[in-house]
């Protein structure tokens, strides 16, 4: 084993990686030529990391192709800029585009959105399963029974609990305080971590390493199981020769705007290619690489949040706590809606704090008194995936009339939740609406605002769709088995087969269906339909 | 992409107007911060679509005393109370594009501010520079 970093000493795991398992897109010299795997994994995320360190453990060799770079844990800092650029797609200003612009968060980085998100372990609703069994015929192969020890396999794994009573924080403990007294049952967040000291920093990468995202876990333990990475390395194409995947064309890539001309990168695919790359990246990349299923790039799905904003008549510290502690499924089923608590850094909640000037600097001063607390709708709407003509990636999406119906009124009950909890006045950040709002009397005004996208400020954290899984070609692009019905030896395990989203935080489902995927494939059990 | 020169000086003028600092808040200007620099090094980085969208912003902002106010001169040339007026009108605009501007002007600025050390401290929280967070255990008590 060598050390990839000299000075300090090794403490995190991704201080270590074996000898020649990272080729740096950004750093290589030359082109890199034919190298060959039993499988090439697109993207290191929770699906692609879990696949390919799931595909290495039966034996085969395996390559990651990551477009970001590998920023390592002592890198992490706290500036939210900073991870901006180096560890968020489009530097963080990805958005959705509709009757409004929803801003779209996804990591572009070893780890992917694992890096910066709240490492959050829910399993798959089972109402969502039966849901996809009845209306999806996916019956018999994605099932929780076939589900279960692959979720158990990775709550042991990324050592999934619920958050300890010492890295809590005062923001989540008033909501569960407040919700319970709502009469709405509450909890702590269980979440993928091992020795989480609070010090709210998941938006920016954990800099104890605590959190178990994929790139402190499953993309170490790969390489040390003989993968090799590509990190800075974007994938263009799957290569299909006689309707077979064999390989994948990708080019190097930097973070850095003068960054010199980009050098290929061609790995070659002996058993079959594993497209990981998201709901937005992955339909992309299969449209590029000739795939022209109807329904590719369509049936996207996402989780539109809105976070309201609370002055406390106390200390509430977000500065301290798990970034996000505490949660309420309790309307999930009738309401379609999630309560949950974020611990929001300085910089985001400088733009959410109203107003500019000295009634701006006023209430930023009191920024220890800060409290905000979400809510996540599972909006029915679906919208498409398309490539844009500047070679990004367009997102059309607007809420329909009743998830603006729901989330509405999931904001008037966080409003009355906060006044109750003590605040002295809630900013709603609703168009039409006052800036900010004195008492739980004027939380009708949210009630009563038009339910118009344009008033919300939403934002977009969980993806799904757009390269739906189901039996039939014509409404579907992968097979039950994860496999393209277009290519053989072609599989698609991110949560861009979810026929529809879940109303939990989807990264447990998407390792699970990843690893679920990858162990079927890697024991031979997924058959190629189209004839090599 | 790149700022003029006016550009420039218009925007760090609405970023002041934003978060304009006072003695008895605590808060330093973010004058006193290399906003050229900071929003040069942005611009280079976003996709264009993004960077033509701040330097929409720039530009709306420059020219809105004139709507807003009825003042036939830039936003550099306002005082401060005016400045805030300008800007407060803007953010509250039944235009969607124009308020949507703005607000994205509000977070380029406030990715800045709310960055430096000295600002941090006076919310009591870490400084950028800290990497490692030293063990934090303890409870707020309420009050």
């Amino acid at each position: 084993m060598a050390r990839h970093l000299d000075n300090p000493p090794p403490r995190f795991t991704d201080d270590v990686v074996p000898e020649g398992a990272v080729v740096d897109g950004e750093t290589h010299e030359g082109e890199v030529e034919d190298g060959s795997f039993d499988y090439v994994v697109v993207g290191s995320g929770a699906a692609g990391a879990v696949a390919a360190h799931a595909l290495a453990e039966s034996g085969a060799s395996v390559a990651i192709v990551e477009e970001g770079p590998w920023v390592k844990t002592r890198e992490f800092g706290e500036s939210v800029y900073g991870a901006f650029k180096r560890m968020f797609r489009d530097a963080g200003t990805q958005v959705i585009e509709g009757r409004s612009f929803v801003p779209l968060i996804q990591g572009r980085c070893v780890g992917g959105s694992t890096v910066m998100n709240s490492a959050i372990a829910h399993r798959t609703p089972e109402d969502v399963l039966d849901d996809w069994t009845a209306r999806f015929g996916l019956g018999g192969a994605i099932t929780a029974k076939a589900l279960e020890p692959h979720f158990d396999a990775l709550e042991r794994q990324l050592h999934a609990h619920a958050v300890f009573d010492d890295a809590l924080g005062q923001n989540s403990r008033m909501f569960l305080d407040e919700a319970r007294a709502h009469g709405l049952p509450a909890e702590r967040m269980h979440r993928y971590e091992e020795g989480c000291r609070g010090s709210a920093r998941c938006f920016t990468g954990c800099p104890n390493g605590a959190k178990q995202g994929m790139n402190v876990a499953h993309v170490p333990w790969a390489l040390a199981l003989g993968a090799r990475l590509y990190c800075s390395c974007k994938v263009e194409r799957v290569v299909v020769e006689r309707g077979r995947a064999v390989g994948v064309v990708a080019w190097t890539t930097s973070t850095e705007p003068d960054a010199r001309r980009p050098r290929r990168v061609r790995l070659h695919a002996r058993r079959g290619v594993i497209v990981a790359a998201s709901t937005i990246q992955s339909p992309n990349l299969l449209r590029r690489s000739g795939l022209r299923a109807r329904s590719l790039g369509e049936h996207f799905q996402c989780h539109p949040g809105v976070g309201l904003a609370g002055m406390f008549d106390r200390p509430v510290d977000m500065g301290f706590g798990a970034t996000q502690g505490a949660e309420s499924l309790a309307l999930r089923r009738s309401d379609k809606i999630k309560l949950e608590t974020l611990a929001m850094p300085p910089e985001l909640a400088a733009v959410r704090i109203p107003g500019v000037g000295r009634e701006l600097m006023q209430r930023f001063g009191l920024f220890p008194r800060l409290g905000v607390w979400v809510m996540t709708v599972r909006a029915e709407a679906e919208g498409t995936v398309r490539p844009a003509w500047s070679g990004r990636d367009k997102v059309r999406w607007t809420p329909a009339p009743i998830d603006m119906d729901r989330a509405r009124r999931g904001m008037a009950l966080l409003a009355r939740m906060m006044f109750e909890a003590g605040a002295r006045e809630v900013w709603p950040g609703l168009h039409g609406v006052p800036t900010a709002i004195h008492s739980i009397d004027q939380v009708r005004l949210i009630d009563e605002v038009a339910p118009d996208p344009r008033a919300f400020g939403f934002i977009a954290t969980h993806l799904f769709g757009a390269c739906r899984m189901g039996p039939d070609p014509r409404a579907s692009v992968v097979g039950p088995d994860f496999q393209a019905h277009e290519v053989a030896g072609l599989y698609v395990v991110d949560s861009s087969v979810f026929p529809t989203n879940l109303g939990v935080n989807p990264q447990h489902s998407i390792m699970a269906m990843s690893r679920l995927a990858a162990t079927r494939i890697a024991a031979g059990e997924v058959r190629s339909r189209v004839a090599a | 992409m790149k700022l003029t020169r006016f550009e420039m000086a218009w925007a760090v003028a609405a970023l002041v107007g934003v978060f304009p600092g006072s003695v008895d808040t605590g808060f330093a200007s973010i004058a006193s911060m290399d906003v050229p620099g900071f929003l040069g090094e942005a611009l280079r980085r976003i996709p264009l679509r993004a960077a033509l969208g701040l330097r929409a912003a720039i530009w709306i902002v420059a020219f809105a005393p004139l709507p807003t106010l009825g003042r036939f001169r830039t936003i550099a040339r306002l005082g401060q109370a005016d400045r805030e007026r300008v800007l407060a009108r803007l953010a509250a605009s039944n235009s969607y594009a124009v308020r949507s501007l703005v607000m994205m002007l509000k977070t380029f600025g406030a990715l800045l501010y709310a960055a430096d050390d000295g600002v941090r401290a006076r919310i009591e929280i870490p400084a950028v520079t800290a990497n490692i967070v030293p063990l934090r255990v303890r409870r707020v008590q309420a009050a």
